[in-house]
This record gives structure tokens, sequence and C-alpha cells, in this order.
């Protein structure tokens, strides 16, 4: 049975990473070998099977949980299950859901190719510079924070130059702070479990090991603060999270967390950690709710507090409310898949269906708890 | 008569003529005047302006910064001037000009590097044309010379039209 699960992912695996390259661009000379075209003439097609991708992605994830809880999995599957995830997802064309990882190319050359500052230059200033005819939002200053910018130095000079080298330096620079949040996640909670909440849920897996976003980053650098916080190293724990909120600066919001657990520290007073998980959870969904006033709710934001949610894996509510939340927003890119468009009716349908499984999940709860 | 009649004609004509002629307008936007010598806010933005002259590293970012600091000392200059203290209108006058002078190799460094220059080179372009037609204003409003005598040191002449003068044929090169 187990091993028909793990064939039957890997096959699953496979084809998500060859229907990524289905969304390769025209404009992307680099591999237009690979360009079909398909994404943009079958529309409903691509939606669809986009859709179903979803569907089975969190009907393995449901199985695994399942699976692990009823004692069919064990810790040492979960790692195999993670390792096969990233080995071939590590292999997909990251610009199927999302264009970032071309911004962060384009801002790593113009800081260490161009030396210019990505802070006071934008990309469109270098008007030759082949990689702008496939490259979104190339009037815009760096959005991400200096420790980023440095990091993404090193898949830049690892890439010498060639743009699938470094477009893959950047898919495994995210690949090796996915691996490290999972070993942190294992280190904080000592639980397989919170593992797999986290490493194997859908959206962290399309959004991280596919589009390649730097999330991952920010989130490693926090979940390392506070297993530094745990061990009561708390110079080091102030380093890390300073590190964390300078990589994309949401996890500023988790200050008052950080000084709450250094004056109990200090005092030799007990931490309620449990209390801290949830209060950050809350903290980072609140940030969540409020990303549309800068631009729009993106479905990797979800991250952030899911990476507090899974420490809270006793709580099955909290962890399927987010598991639904999770499947909604994955599905916020079916309306562009579709329609390809980002004008109307694609914004009203991203709402509608981000917040469908969620409330459908609630008023389940109701009815299940009779309230 | 008809020679009277003639003469008018002319100098209709010519006055027509004349007056058409102006300077291009330049959309390009200088800044508000920010604070001005003798605030404390002064002294804070000089610091500023150190920092802010490492920030903008690269060729396009001390293109920028230069060409920006060229405007802020220019808006300071025409503020000064307005109020008479020409002393030191005269000093913001000749910081803008050097940053001014800074600004352009650093476009010229930029195409030697292989980048691609024309888009700052517009921008250039449009600054120059804009800093001309403040400048023309200016020299419109100020007198040629002015004397400024501080408390403990003998008097300087102030040339302030040659220096306007010499604004506008940095900006014209």
């Amino acid at each position: 049975m187990k091993s028909i699960l793990f064939i039957s992912y890997f096959i699953f695996l496979c084809f998500v990473c060859f229907f990524s390259y289905l969304f390769v661009d025209k404009n992307l000379e680099f591999l237009s070998l690979l360009f079909s075209g398909f994404s943009s003439s079958n529309r409903f097609y691509t939606a669809a099977i986009y859709t179903g991708i979803v569907i089975i992605f969190f009907l393995f994830y449901l199985l695994f949980i399942r699976f692990f809880s009823n004692n069919k999995l064990y810790g040492k599957d979960i790692k195999k299950l993670i390792v096969l995830t990233c080995v071939v997802l590590f292999f997909s064309y990251p610009a199927m859901l999302s264009y970032d990882i071309f911004n962060y190319i384009l801002t790593a050359k113009v800081a260490f190719f161009y030396h210019e500052n990505p802070y006071i230059a934008m990309p469109n200033e270098f008007v030759n510079d082949p990689f702008l005819s496939f490259t979104r939002a190339t009037n815009k200053v760096a959005l991400y924070g200096p420790v980023w910018i440095i990091l993404s130095g090193f898949p830049h000079v690892m890439g010498f130059g060639n743009f699938v080298l470094t477009l893959f330096g950047f898919k495994l620079v995210v690949l090796i702070f996915y691996l490290l949040s999972l070993l942190i996640l294992k280190r904080i909670s000592g639980n397989d479990m919170v593992v797999l909440l986290f490493g194997l849920n859908p959206l962290v897996i399309l959004e991280t090991l596919v589009s390649a976003h730097n999330d991952i980053l920010m989130i490693f650098l926090v979940l390392f603060a506070i297993y530094l916080a745990k061990t009561k190293k708390l110079f080091y724990m102030i380093i890390f999270f300073t590190l964390s909120f300078l990589i994309k600066y949401s996890t500023i919001a988790l200050l008052p967390i950080f000084i709450y657990i250094f004056i109990k520290t200090v005092r030799r007073e007990q931490l309620n950690w449990s209390k801290i998980y949830l209060v950050s959870a809350a903290l980072m969904f609140l940030v969540f709710l409020v990303s549309p006033i800068r631009e729009e709710m993106y479905a990797w934001y979800a991250m952030w507090f899911l990476s507090f949610v899974v420490l809270q894996y006793k709580n099955k509510t909290l962890n399927y409310l987010s598991v639904s939340l999770c499947f909604g927003l994955l599905l916020r890119y079916v309306p562009f898949i579709y329609l390809g468009t980002y004008l109307q009716p694609t914004p009203a349908i991203k709402e509608i269906l981000t917040f469908v499984p969620t409330t459908l999940f609630i008023l389940y709860y109701a009815i299940k708890k009779k309230i | 008569m008809i020679r009277y009649y003639w003469i008018s004609l002319l100098t209709l004509v010519l006055f027509i003529f004349f007056s058409s002629v102006s300077f291009a307008q330049s959309d390009y936007v200088l800044p508000y005047p920010s604070s001005m010598p003798g605030s404390i806010f002064y002294k804070l933005n000089l610091i500023k302006e150190e920092i802010l002259k490492y920030w903008y590293f690269g060729d396009f970012g001390q293109f920028h910064f230069n060409l920006k600091q060229s405007d802020k000392y220019l808006v300071e200059a025409k503020t000064l001037f307005e109020y008479k203290q020409y002393f030191l209108g005269l000093n913001a006058l000749n910081k803008s000009r050097v940053y001014y002078n800074k600004s352009y190799p650093f476009l010229l460094k930029a195409r030697s590097k292989g980048k691609d220059e024309r888009n700052n080179l517009i921008l250039f372009e449009s600054a120059s044309a804009r800093h001309i037609e403040i400048l023309l204003k200016m020299r419109s409003e100020v007198p040629e010379e002015f004397t400024w005598e501080p408390e403990k040191s003998p008097p300087t002449k102030l040339y302030l039209h040659k220096e306007i003068e010499n604004s506008i044929n940095d900006r014209k090169t």
C-alpha cells in the first residue's frame, strides 16, 4: 500500500513538473526550445488541469496526514516523501504561477553585474538587457530587504552569466532554505507531524519548490530565531530575527513577541511556547490579511502564518482551517490561467475562490459541532 | 506718410517675431525648496547628503545623486535670491553647478561599461533645459552686481549675472 502511494505520488510530481513547462514564456529565448504556447492557446484545458492538480495535491496531503496519524507512515517515510518532492520539483519551471523569480534574477543582476544600487536603479534603466523581455514590473526598484539582495548574489555568481544556471541556482537556494526550515521545525517541535504539515502542504510545495519564492528564507530565519530563543541564546536570537525581517519585512510584526521572549528570559520566567506560537500565527495572519493594502493577497503569503500554525499541530481545527484557506489560495490562480487577464472579472472570481473553501469548512465544522 | 507706415509695419513684424522666440519648456519637475541655511535641519541635510553619496553607488546611482543635488541647490539658490540673500544664494548656485558638472561624466562612464544610458541622457537633457529656464528667470530678477558687506571682513563684490551666465553656459554645453 505504502509503495503504491509513493509511486503514484512520484508519477503525480513528474506530471506537475511536466505541466509547469507548458507555461514557458514565448519571450524567454533562453528556453525557446521548450516553448509550446499551450497554456495561452488552451486556457480552458490548462485551468482545468491546474485545478485537478491542486485537488490531487490536497488529496495526497490529507492522505499523508491520515496515514501518519494511523501509524501507517513514519518519520523516515515523511523524509523520503520530502526528498522525492524536492528532487522532482527542483527541475520544474518556476514561472508557472508567478514571475517573481525573474525579478529576483534581474535585481541581483542590477546589484552584482551592473554594480548599481537596486533600491535606486530600476531594471528598465538597462534598456538593452535581454532579461527585460520576459520580466514583469521592471519599472520598480528592489522590493525586498538587503539581506535578500546579498543572498541573491550567490546564485547570481554561481550562474556564471548563464541564465538557465542562474535560474536553477535561485531554485537551489530556495530548496536549501526549505529543507533548513523543515529541520528547524523538527528541532523546535520534536515532532514529525509538524514537518509533514508544513513540508508537504501543497501551497508550500508549489510556492517554494516550483515558484521559488524567497519567503521561505524569511521563515527559516524567524524560526531559527525562535529556536535560539528556546535555547536561551538571546543575542543570536536578535541577530536572526533582524536578518529575517531584512529579507521581506513582514516578520517585523513579530517584534512584540521577541521583546516579550527577551524580557521573560532575562527575568528567568517560564514561557508558554504554545501561546507564543499561537499569537505569532495570529500576528502573521493579520499581516497576511492587510497585505491587499499594498498589492494583493498572494497565495505564498500564507506561508507566513502557516509556519506557526503547524507548531500548533494538536489543534486540528486550526490546521484544517488553514488547509482549507491554502486550497482556496491556490485556486486564486485559476481565473487568470483561464481568462488571461488581470482585469475584471478575474479579481472578483479570485476573491470568491479564495474564501469559498474556508467558508464551507466553517459551515461543515459548525454543523458537525452543532454550534 | 508711406515711409512711416512701412516703419510701423516693420516694427510690428519684428516685435511679433522676436517676442515669439522663447526657450523650449521642459516637463522636468524640480523639487520643493528644502530647509535653508541657518536652520538646524539644513545642517542635518548636509550630513544626509554625505551619507546619500555612498548610498547612490554605481554610475547611474551617482548620476541620479548628482543631478538631484544640483536640482536641490538650484531651487535653494532661486529661493535665496528671491529673499535677496545674494551671498548664500550664490553659494547654492555654485554647489548646484558643481553637482551638475559631476553628473554627466557618470553617464559617459556607464556608456564605456556597456550600459545603455539613453534614457538617462534624455532625463539629463530635460533637466538641463529646465535649469536654463530657471537660471534665465533668475538673471532677470537679480542685480548685475551686489556688494556684500560682512560684519568682520572687508566687503566683497558679487558678480551675480556673470555667475548665473556661467551656470547657463555649463548647462548649454
